[in-house]
């Protein structure tokens, strides 16, 4: 095939890929919205809990298979954009949060990503240590594990100069372990009564990728959305540390070179979408978004939100996890019940106790 | 020179796109209820 006409496949593509997404979505909005005044919908389970997010990544996950069955999965897959949808999403979400809620938030939000990336970045990059694992494949690891996910593996994979199967890899896992957790976090979390801002705070310090987070929180409450949100994104703001000490370890410890990498990846890697948040935020918090342009903007979240989930169901390929072997799926288990644990304990300590948020 | 804007840029651009379009009320809330 020529480049151009490539391209042109590429775009047709991207065109029908969308619209499959899109299409996906209206089903999902309907399906809520058909069982969410069921009082009852067996097994005792209300219609309410089964928010949207559950809907869209199922039908995600069903058009996968059927796709990949019909082998016509790479053909669609430009248009499945789960990143881009999330942050559109977020920087929406900004527009119904007082900025005063934020600072509040972040200050228990920072303290609460230093303990946590720390301790789950050194543990999992012990734990692949003492599993084999090679350095770049660890450090990918560690770093998606401790901050976001896909993102963050990207980040890392730059920095330490990673194998492309590497974060294929660990994108995979973090898919398939982030798609379980979204449903069963939020149940974990009302089984125990935790309170929206403290479930908020665990589900942003334990899920692993963004798109998750924001899923978990929205089926346990609005708080606990808002909240996991603004947890998420501050823990998203250290990718570019990371990948900065990250380049300067490989750089200069692993390969042994004199000069350094510059500190400029620190704004490279800074997610760029949490400043449109923070702006949206503002014009919410003066005044200049009035009632119903606010009820419109956060219907329009909530659809960017909804193509996202319908997205990661149709981004997850078990295929990738099959190849890998089982250490590095071993590792990942082991430091992801870690992480559940120890940001449990750490949002609790810090959100419902040292700095409770008030919404 | 050539531009080149990200998918951080991308989004923040739409997204603000959205915004002023629900500003000056070309977006209702009532088509998009979720």
């Amino acid at each position: 095939m020529t480049t151009s006409a490539k391209r042109q496949s590429n775009l047709a593509g991207f065109f029908v890929g969308l619209a499959i997404v899109v299409a996906l979505a209206f089903v999902a909005r309907l399906l809520k919205l058909q069982v969410y005044n069921i009082k009852d919908i067996g097994l005792g389970i209300p219609g309410k809990s089964l928010e949207y997010p559950l809907w869209a990544a199922i039908l995600g996950l069903i058009v996968n298979y059927i796709l990949r069955t019909a082998k016509v999965y790479d053909f669609v897959k430009p248009g499945f954009r789960t990143e881009l949808f999330l942050k559109i999403g977020l920087v929406l979400l900004g527009a119904g949060i007082s900025f005063k809620v934020i600072v509040t938030a972040a200050g228990g939000a920072i303290l609460q990503a230093l303990i946590l990336v720390t301790c789950v970045y050194f543990f999992s990059w012990w734990l692949g240590g003492k599993f084999g694992l090679p350095d770049t494949l660890r450090a990918v690891m560690s770093t998606a594990i401790s901050i976001c996910g896909v993102s963050a593996a990207i980040a890392a994979a730059g920095s330490v100069l990673a194998k492309k199967e590497e974060i294929t890899y660990v994108t995979a896992l973090v898919i398939v372990t982030a798609l379980p957790l979204m449903v069963i976090a939020p149940l974990i979390a009302g089984a125990i009564g935790l309170p929206e801002p403290i479930a908020g705070a665990w589900f942003g310090g334990n899920v692993d990728t963004t798109a998750a987070v924001v899923g978990a929180g929205t089926i346990y409450g609005k708080t606990a959305q808002q909240i996991a949100s603004i947890v998420k994104q501050t823990q998203n703001a250290l990718i570019g540390v990371v990948a900065f000490l990250l380049a300067l370890y490989f750089s200069m410890v692993v390969e042994g070179k004199k000069e350094r990498p510059s500190a400029m990846v620190i704004w490279q890697r800074f997610p760029k979408f949490v400043l449109g948040f923070i702006v949206t935020s503002l014009l919410f918090t003066f005044g200049a978004i009035q009632k119903d342009p606010g009820a419109a903007i956060a219907a329009l979240k909530d659809w960017a939100f909804c193509l996202a989930f319908v997205c990661m169901g149709l981004e997850l390929s078990v295929g990738q996890i099959k190849k890998m072997g089982w250490n590095p799926v071993i590792v990942y288990l082991i430091v992801t019940v870690f992480n559940t644990l120890l940001a449990l304990l750490v949002a609790w300590a810090i959100f419902g106790w040292l700095f409770p948020a008030s919404l | 020179m050539k531009v080149k804007i990200n998918e951080d840029w991308l989004a923040v651009i739409i997204a603000f796109a959205l915004v002023i379009l629900a500003m000056i009320n070309v977006i209702s809330p009532t088509w998009l209820k979720f």
